[in-house]
């Protein structure tokens, strides 16, 4: 089994269920009201990536997410591991952290609006507030990954602090970080999304959420494509360098 | 308890490479206090090869990691020539640990490399000097090979590569060939008395295996528990070089059985 004939049947997996689609749709066993044509849908996409509108709200979504990205990595990190170093703190936060991964954040939004309105702002905050939390436990993760035996080579070598962290914690915690950061982008875009979705003047979400409303469905299922493209592509990228980073596992 | 009088009249002999000082340990754990150390003393004469073999817990690793700077003792202390080991003294003392010590995102010859880089030897020489010692231990053709890419032999070939390559005068080994099989440990075994042959390093070398102390060993520490402490110190009078034929010989048969009757009776007082 080749990597190229695993491609080629994956391809014609999604080529035939198109067709399947196309086929439904042609021969009137869906309405095409409801159900669009696929054909009409990738030219919309095509069009819609040339709108200028579509592209301001797509633009606002991305400006959104990777703000709230910019933000919450490094206090994430930072605090996980401060927490998963300090003995004491670490044993009090710790579970408040596991905890609240289990709550679904959604249920919060009604209080985020009410306390920063509809904007920007807001869908940065909520993308935020979804993100830590992984990030959080990912960064405690990796500084439990650190074996004993690495530091007391090091040590027995004379390795200073400052290349015991250069040397052994950084790389040896690289792995579960960068882990942690996609898992991390992926509950962010969940969280700015919906926040659009749910409330807002602007972005992808906005746009997917008023088209639904108004039963655009060729505009709709377009919308849901490209936000599934942009998601795919962000984790995509941020997989390869994980991959590439950690070719060692 | 005849034979330990013997051992804590210490010889301030200037040979003498490495000197253990009347070193006691306790820890203090939620179930009272352990003494795991109780007044243990012996010098090692230099280029000489010293097994320190006893059962579980009585306190051999520990005893190593404080002869590595690693571990402070709670009463006592380590001299190597006459400089007291405080803190880790790599040029002085190198220490070979088992094979999971291997720094995984590293290449073998990395690894060799690892604590030449710690101290700022330039890349082009400690290059070079890693390329050397894993040419010395036969991995000349896996230098560019990741840990996970080789057998559990081949890496442990890389760990003692690593503890030769920093040159120091003695060497620690806490129980290096602890997770490889027998016919690997004992070709290690052989590879290593080759190194120490023509280098003549002081070797302190911690293990299980009654047989590989009584192969390798000029003399052997054996210990005993509770509080761990040193029962005798048994000269391994084998001639050298030593071959995998010594193994049959008669000597060879009571060396070992003498150090398995020491252990049991320490066991048992």
């Amino acid at each position: 089994m080749t990597k190229t004939v695993l491609l080629c049947t994956r391809l014609g997996i999604l080529l035939g269920l198109f067709t399947l689609w196309q086929l439904i749709v042609v021969t009137g066993l869906a309405d095409v009201r409801t159900l669009p044509l696929p054909s009409t849908i990738l030219v919309r996409i095509v069009e819609m990536l040339g709108d200028k509108e579509v592209l301001y709200n797509l633009w606002i979504t991305v400006a959104q997410v990777s703000l709230a990205f910019i933000i919450v990595v490094p206090i994430g990190i930072v605090a996980g591991l401060f927490l998963g170093e300090s003995k004491y703190w670490g044993e009090v936060f710790k579970p408040f952290f596991y905890f609240m991964t289990s709550v679904p954040k959604s249920v919060f939004l009604p209080l985020f609006i009410l306390a920063l309105g509809t904007g920007f702002s807001q869908k940065v905050v909520f993308g935020i507030f979804q993100a830590i939390f992984v990030l959080v436990i990912c960064a405690i993760a990796a500084t439990e990954t650190v074996p004993n035996e690495y530091l007391k080579m090091a040590r027995s070598y004379g390795a200073t602090r400052r290349q015991l962290y250069a040397e052994i914690y950084l790389p040896a915690m690289l792995p579960i970080l960068l882990e942690g950061l996609r898992l991390g982008m992926i509950f962010n875009i969940t969280g700015v999304l919906f926040a659009e979705m749910y409330a807002s003047r602007a972005g992808l979400g906005h746009l997917v959420a008023m088209w639904g409303m108004r039963f655009e469905m060729v505009n709709l299922f377009a919308g849901i494509a490209i936000a599934s493209i942009l998601a795919i592509l962000i984790n995509e990228t941020l997989r390869h360098y994980e991959n590439k980073l950690s070719r060692w596992r | 308890m005849k034979q330990n009088t013997s051992l804590n009249a210490l010889p301030t002999t200037n040979s003498a490479s490495l000197t253990v000082e009347h070193i006691t340990q306790k820890f203090h754990t939620t179930s009272g206090e352990i003494h795991a150390i109780d007044d243990v003393s012996f010098s090692i004469a230099d280029g000489k090869f010293i097994g320190i073999v006893g059962p579980s817990g009585c306190g051999k690793s520990s005893l190593l990691l404080m002869m590595a700077g690693l571990l402070k003792p709670t009463i006592g202390r380590v001299l190597i020539g006459s400089i007291p080991v405080v803190a880790p003294i790599p040029e002085e003392i190198g220490v070979v640990f088992q094979e999971s010590s291997l720094l995984p995102w590293k290449t073998a010859r990395e690894n060799v490399e690892f604590p030449l880089k710690l101290r700022g030897v330039s890349q082009l020489e400690r290059e070079k000097v890693a390329i050397d010692m894993l040419t010395l231990v036969g991995l000349q053709d896996f230098i560019h090979r990741y840990p996970h890419e080789l057998s559990g032999g081949m890496k442990q070939r890389v760990s003692v590569a690593r503890g030769f390559c920093q040159d120091s005068r003695v060497l620690l080994m806490d129980e290096p060939f602890a997770a490889l099989d027998e016919q690997t440990r004992m070709t290690l075994g052989d590879e290593l008395l080759a190194l120490w042959e023509k280098n003549k390093k002081t070797v302190v070398f911690v293990t299980h295996s009654l047989t590989e102390a009584v192969y390798l060993c000029d003399e052997v520490l054996v210990m005993g528990p509770r509080p761990g402490r040193v029962l005798h110190r048994l000269v391994i009078d084998l001639p050298r070089p030593r071959s995998f034929k010594v193994m049959a010989t008669e000597r060879f048969g009571q060396l070992r059985n003498e150090i398995w009757d020491l252990i049991r009776i320490g066991a048992d007082s």
